[in-house]
């Protein structure tokens, strides 16, 4: 049975993701005073890319070719354990499972990167590297604030615990820290450009520039599945308020959708507010992040 | 104009005496094929003076039963290397001691032999494709590895190949291989009359298109001896400060393309159409064709129109403030265009740099003031100098420039005077040439002209200032992070088309 629900809620959010990417396009749109794509223009990209052929450079080996699957799977697996519903939930539901989970699906797309050769790929490997060392740690201890409230790893008993907890600053530091975090590990601005043209600064994009057709299409859909379970993850540990708990799931369902609607649209204003910063500044960005979760911590 | 007549084998002694240890600066050297008018090939450099008059023009003559070369002229300034390239390439002369003497314009798919600016290769010629290697500069040395770019980029931008050579992120040596759409203009205007050819020099670029039809159009005047009426004067500098204003506003915005931020794309991506509406209400057209042609204006600027512009004007002034408000006060940005690709004032020197490059790394210069055109003369204005030489300074020498544009623009709508519109160019004696010269939104634009019988063009020759800027990307570049590139590059805005002419 959680298995059953583990499956339809990954099913759920798989179809919803695009959506979301989409609100953020539209709301950054309309900040910048532009129109900008209807809300679904992600469905019809992604359904254009799975029907298309891939072409593939002939020095590649397998590992370029399973990447997509291994990145698609993992985000769904990864998925299926956010505790929305709050049923329970056993072993796979850690902390640390769910989040080694998001980065074996990173660890082979910095593989794959490599793998053509091409000079921007390396780049974007070598660029994602650098930051997931940086981010890594930080998404760790952020979500260890809540863990240690909860005295477990296991991300029902944390979101279980935040739901009970009243407003504290302890939650407000750590939750500044994982916005930090959220913003860099979808590949937004300040720290890599989505919507960028320019190879020579891509960090995600560089990536995935030797993809086309159907395992592009895979790596879209899994990247807006990533993001979503970042933003889904950000609401049910800091922002667990209003809760409706286990016992009206309407209620829940409709608070969490208002919820990661206002936090796409938060991305979108912070993506416009500021700039993206150099390279190598970087680091003192997730510093920052760093410092507020040590205070978040300190602040129990 | 003051033209001194040498031998070929004394321009490298000669050009070091004009050059006068940097204190003047090469506008341009290019050669023409003369053995039809009395047996010689000429390569004629243009020097800038420091004092009156501002221009200098040395004629180097080489007889065509002479070796084909001459005393290459980089050992006195290295502005001199890609003029010295092109020569070799489209007339097969040869530079003698120049360090680099790869193909410039003809990339290696062109045989070495065919050389198609010569008199005597006709333009239906068919040219065989060949392959060589072209050998790409490079730094050697453990953990240095190289990041090719283009000439195929992933955004719409024209084609050019770059590579980087690179220790981790930082660049060390950047090397460019341009002129991937030459299109031949100057062979193909040869033997159209003055008229014709006009459209194809109008049209070399979108973005500098009034630059290069006044300089054409003065180039043509200056030899016919044709003085055009006030009028035409006044409405000239109308045309080709709006071309300044879409130019340098569109650019401020496309800086910010550069690092990642929105608001001023959309901002800078909005005001540039507003001003390019107010192109098409002046002259019909939003790249600003048609107006200025050789004898003065094609179409007049009425009353009505005048009053729009003015109002148009104080709208977009505001609005400008304003983003540069947001630009100027924002950390984050700052933090990016600050003390990023410092072009110095000596290289700049060196490569005789133009335009908002030059006055961005110290170098006060600028043809509206040096030399003054059209109506500059009766204008007052200020011209901008910033020393650090960054993206900063390339930012805000186009913000304050766009400030005195606009100032400009109020004095001629003002001042402008009543008179005819157009003259007629008369006979021109052939084999007379000159030159003509504005300043465009990038920097000075210098087009040559001979013209031959029955007022045809004997030989037409463009320096863009694109042309003369492009070299001093790749002094700016190394010692930055490879990521900086697109914004390094931006702020200096080069146009690949004022090259492929």
């Amino acid at each position: 049975m959680t298995m059953f629900i583990d499956a339809i809620q990954a099913l759920i959010l798989l179809m919803a993701a695009p959506l979301v990417v989409g609100v953020i396009k539209k709301a950054k749109a309309r900040l910048q005073n532009r129109r900008g794509p209807v809300l679904r223009q992600l469905y019809y990209d992604i359904l254009k890319l799975l029907a298309k052929d891939s072409v593939e450079s002939p020095t590649v080996s397998w590992i370029f070719r399973i990447t997509p699957y291994i990145y698609f799977t993992a985000a769904l697996a990864a998925a299926a354990f956010l505790p929305i519903w709050l049923y329970g939930g056993g072993f796979a539901n850690d902390l640390l499972v769910f989040i080694y989970l998001l980065a074996a699906g990173r660890f082979f797309l910095v593989l794959s990167s490599l793998d053509a050769g091409s000079a921007f790929g390396g780049m974007g490997g070598s660029r994602e590297m650098f930051i997931s060392v940086l981010v890594e740690p930080v998404l760790l201890l952020a979500m260890l604030t809540v863990a240690v409230r909860s005295g477990s790893t296991n991300l029902f008993a944390m979101a279980g615990t935040a739901m009970q907890e009243t407003f504290s600053l302890s939650y407000f530091f750590a939750a500044g820290a994982f916005f930090i975090v959220m913003l860099a590990e979808s590949g937004r601005i300040p720290v890599d450009n989505p919507d960028t043209h320019l190879e020579l600064t891509m960090i995600h994009e560089g990536m995935v520039l030797e993809y086309s057709g159907r395992p592009l299409g895979l790596i879209f859909w899994a990247a807006a599945l990533k993001q979503l379970i970042l933003i889904l993850l950000f609401v049910l540990l800091f922002v667990p308020w209003p809760s409706f708990g286990a016992g009206s799931l309407l209620l829940q369902g409709i608070s969490i959708v208002v919820k990661v609607v206002l936090v796409a649209v938060s991305l979108a204003v912070a993506e416009t507010v500021t700039n993206k910063m150099r390279l190598f500044k970087v680091p003192n960005f997730m510093a920052l992040s760093g410092l507020l979760s040590l205070l978040a911590l300190a602040a129990q | 104009m003051e033209q001194e007549k040498i031998w070929a084998g004394d321009l490298q002694a000669a050009a070091a005496k004009a050059y006068d240890n940097g204190r003047n600066s090469l506008v341009a050297m290019f050669a023409n094929d003369e053995r039809q008018i009395d047996g010689h090939f000429a390569i004629y450099c243009i020097f800038s003076l420091a004092q009156t008059p501002y221009f200098k023009i040395l004629k180097a003559q080489l007889h065509e039963s002479e070796p084909l070369e001459f005393p290459s002229v980089v050992p006195v300034t290295s502005a001199a290397a890609w003029y010295e390239r092109e020569i070799h390439d489209l007339f097969g002369l040869k530079p003698i001691g120049h360090p680099d003497l790869r193909p410039l314009v003809l990339h290696e798919n062109w045989p070495h032999d065919h050389h198609p600016l010569c008199k005597d290769f006709d333009i239906h010629t068919p040219v065989p494709t060949v392959s060589e290697e072209y050998k790409m500069e490079y730094v050697h040395g453990e953990g240095v590895f190289e990041v090719p770019v283009g000439p195929i980029h992933a955004g719409i931008i024209e084609p050019g190949h770059f590579r980087f050579s690179q220790a981790g992120e930082n660049t060390i040596h950047l090397d460019a291989k341009l002129f991937f759409t030459h299109r031949g203009i100057e062979k193909a205007v040869e033997g159209l009359t003055i008229d014709k050819a006009f459209y194809q020099a109008e049209r070399i670029c979108g973005a500098c298109t009034a630059s290069h039809a006044l300089s054409y159009s003065q180039a043509v005047e200056s030899i016919a001896g044709a003085v055009i009426s006030n009028r035409a004067r006044y409405l000239r500098v109308i045309v080709a400060e709006l071309e300044r204003l879409h130019n340098h506003v569109g650019d401020i915005g496309n800086l910010c393309a550069g690092l990642g931020f929105a608001v001023g794309v959309s901002n800078g991506a909005r005001l540039k159409e507003e001003l390019m509406r107010l192109n098409e209400l002046v002259t019909g057209n939003r790249f600003l064709r048609g107006l200025i042609v050789p004898g003065g204006a094609a179409l007049d600027i009425t009353t009505e129109i005048a009053h729009e512009i003015s109002r148009m004007l104080r709208a977009i002034e505001t609005d400008f403030i304003e983003v540069l408000d947001l630009l100027r006060e924002n950390d984050a940005f700052l933090d990016r265009v600050n003390t990023t690709g410092i072009l110095p004032r000596q290289a700049a020197l060196d490569l005789s740099v133009v335009g908002v490059a030059a006055r961005a790394s110290g170098i006060s210069k600028d043809m509206r003031r040096d030399v003054p055109y059209a109506a500059y003369q009766n204008m007052n204005f200020k011209v901008p100098v910033y020393t650090s030489g960054d993206v900063a300074a390339r930012l805000w020498v186009r913000a304050d420039e766009t400030i005195q544009s606009i100032r400009i623009l109020r004095q001629a709508l003002a001042g402008l005077p009543s008179g005819t519109l157009r003259v007629e160019i008369p006979a021109i004696k052939p084999y007379s040439s000159g030159f003509g010269w504005s300043e465009s939104p990038r920097g000075g634009n210098v087009h040559w002209l001979m013209i031959g019988e029955g007022n045809t063009i004997y030989r037409y020759f463009v320096r863009s200032a694109s042309y003369a800027n492009w070299p001093a990307v790749a002094v700016a570049d190394p010692g930055n992070i490879i990521p900086d590139f697109p914004l390094i590059n931006k702020s200096f805005e080069l146009c690949y088309a004022c090259i492929d002419r």
